[in-house]
């Protein structure tokens, strides 16, 4: 935190988050295989690969839902563990599932506060009471903030909404609470065109307020308008990290099926295998 | 010209299926949402009207209230395990149980305010287990409350012998559910006392809040950080607290402890949570609702019974009821507005 000022310089250069050879196996299966990955501030990483890949074991275990088999993580350089879920939440991971995010019934002010609802008096959660027109206030504010304009945020359930404001909710409950990592899990998915532009936009707005995005998608479109960064996954390995801007379409589609192996990644990865 | 045809029979056929669905969902969406109201307000027009004296009357209107407190005390309280998606079969047998000892710790000896205090914890202490077979061990909580409710029963007759139990107490007791204050009886008194707490704490509490989230999506609940599990074992506890709570007035009311007397309690409070359900809002369980619910039982036993239908129209009534109940809640929730 001091060092942050007189030498922003390597504070920007400095890993926000350090996976180094993280292994998961379930049983005999490996899910992730010897996996580093260093995420940046700033950093919007497409995650891509194919299903059983291991893309959503890497999810799960930066969300905290998983402890790695083996492995170090080290949130700004001090190794850190992320599990239990509420840990990650606690250090500013927030994790966007792709439809089991929200309470239909509730309205979008209710979402954001769920399981960390505004209230008055202590103790167990049956003497807690809540305080509505607070939590209604402070969301109109945290929608506002990232330009989200959504009619009734204290009157609608989110179910009467369409699938493109529930997603900016979703997400915006995300930000709000996830000030350094927020995780995406095919946030397009079931989107519309004008939908799914409007959610782009948003992670782009996240983005340059500096919270890094780690986003699953199979859409390589999308991927290409708001990442400067893909990582593709095959059979529990990184395959491949770089810049969206150094590749293309073709080539991140080459490594997802195996037709195409990067000569040093491939090296590497013959090198740990051994 | 024959494509023509074809296709001028299609637009025709369109148009008439088009129209259909709309007034039918509307028709629906009005039925999900104030079908138990409909049917409630049509009751008390027609026996007001065919015994104007006597059903429309003050005195009738409190005996109807007085007769519906302890039914609805206990279905209130069946009302937020189901706001979580849990039912409780065990809620009848826990309210027979509870009447039965309360009036077995009084004879006993016991203080009034400790054997009702004791009572009421040995009736929390069921739904506690109920919730931990439901939560922890994983078994269908149908099942389960069925299997506990039936333990039960097994301890009601082990307590008893299956005999009746009698008060032989001062009056004391008794007057906790027979008396009045200002005219109003206690047990009115007590059943706006349990529906207003309930009512707070499904609506203004952070429990509340969890146990509707975990009704509606457990997923979601689960993943905002919410503790699924002691949620839903709370909302057991206040079920069975309430069938406890129903037992101890039974008792009261009866001036003794009965081996099944509140066994019918199951029955009639799904019916009631079910009407309730169909009560405002659209398919979804809530505290109002299951006193509109109650109430609309209520009142056609009532006005059956003023207008001298004989005593099977009650069951043949109160059974129809059920079902409709049921229709009318998956009515509610298919056509809400999604």
């Amino acid at each position: 935190m001091a060092a942050e000022r007189p030498d922003g310089e390597t504070t920007e250069r400095k890993a926000l988050l350090d996976l180094r050879h993280i292994s998961k196996s379930f049983g005999g299966i490996h899910a992730l295989d010897d996996l580093s990955l260093s995420l940046h501030r700033h950093d919007v990483v497409g995650l891509v690969g194919d299903n059983g890949a291991g893309k959503s074991t890497l999810i799960k275990i930066l969300a905290g839902a998983h402890d790695p088999t083996s492995g170090v993580i080290e949130l700004e350089g001090r190794p850190q563990r992320l599990s239990p879920p509420a840990e990650a939440q606690r250090l500013g991971i927030e994790t966007v599932y792709q439809d089991l995010s929200l309470v239909g019934t509730f309205n979008a002010a209710e979402n954001f506060f769920l399981g960390r609802e505004i209230s008055v008096g202590k103790g167990p959660a049956l003497f807690r009471f809540i305080r509505p027109k607070a939590m209604a206030k402070t969301a109109i504010r945290g929608l506002e903030e990232l330009h989200i304009d959504i009619p009734g945020v204290r009157s609608k359930p989110v179910d009467r909404m369409s699938g493109g404001q529930r997603q900016l909710v979703a997400i915006a409950r995300g930000a709000f609470w996830g000030n350094k990592l927020l995780l995406l899990d095919e946030p397009t998915a079931a989107l519309g065109v004008r939908e799914s532009r409007e959610v782009l936009d948003l992670i782009g707005r996240l983005s340059a307020r500096g919270i890094t995005i780690v986003m699953v998608t199979h859409n390589l479109e999308h991927l290409w308008a708001v990442c400067n960064r893909v990582v593709v996954m095959r059979r529990g390995r990184k395959v491949a990290d770089m810049p969206s801007a150094a590749t293309t379409m073709e080539d991140v589609v080459g490594y997802i099926t195996g037709a195409k192996e990067p000569e040093g990644t491939s090296a590497r990865l013959r090198e740990g295998a051994a | 010209m024959s494509a023509d045809r074809n296709a001028a029979k299609g637009g025709e056929t369109a148009t008439v299926t088009a129209a259909p669905p709309a007034t039918r969902a509307i028709v629906m969406r009005v039925l999900g949402t104030y079908g138990t109201i409909i049917v409630l307000v049509l009751m008390v027009v027609v026996f007001s009207s065919l015994r104007p004296g006597t059903f429309s009357s003050v005195g009738n209107f409190r005996n109807i209230f007085n007769d519906m407190a302890i039914g609805t005390i206990v279905a209130a309280g069946l009302t937020v395990p189901l706001v979580a998606g849990d039912f409780d079969l065990s809620i009848g047998y826990i309210a027979s149980f509870c009447g039965l000892l309360v009036v077995g710790l009084l004879s006993a000896g016991l203080a009034i305010p400790v054997a009702i205090l004791l009572v009421i914890a040995v009736g929390m202490a069921i739904g506690i287990v109920n919730g931990f077979i439901v939560t922890k061990i994983g078994v269908n909580a149908f099942i389960a409350t069925l299997g506990t409710g039936t333990v039960v029963v097994g301890l009601n007759y082990a307590y008893s012998g299956g005999i009746p139990q009698q008060l032989t107490q001062s009056r004391e007791f008794t007057d906790i559910a027979i008396g009045r204050i200002a005219g109003v009886p206690h047990l009115v008194l007590l059943m706006a006392a349990v529906l207003v707490v309930l009512w707070v704490i499904l609506n203004r509490t952070v429990q509340g809040q969890h146990i509707k989230a975990i009704g509606v999506s457990p997923e979601s609940a689960r993943r905002a950080g919410v503790a699924v599990d002691r949620s839903r074992i709370v909302a057991f506890a206040i079920a069975s607290t309430c069938a406890a709570i129903g037992g101890v007035l039974m008792a009261s009311n009866l001036g003794s402890g009965q081996v099944t007397a509140g066994d019918g309690f199951m029955l009639t409070s799904f019916a009631a949570a079910f009407l309730g359900s169909a009560a405002l809002k659209e398919g979804q369980f809530h505290i109002v609702g299951t006193l509109i619910g109650v109430l609309t039982v209520a009142v056609g036993n009532n006005g059956l019974a003023m207008i001298g239908a004989p005593i099977f129209t009650q069951f043949v009534f109160a059974g129809s009821l059920l079902v409709v109940a049921v229709a009318l809640g998956g009515i509610g929730r298919r056509y809400r507005i999604g």
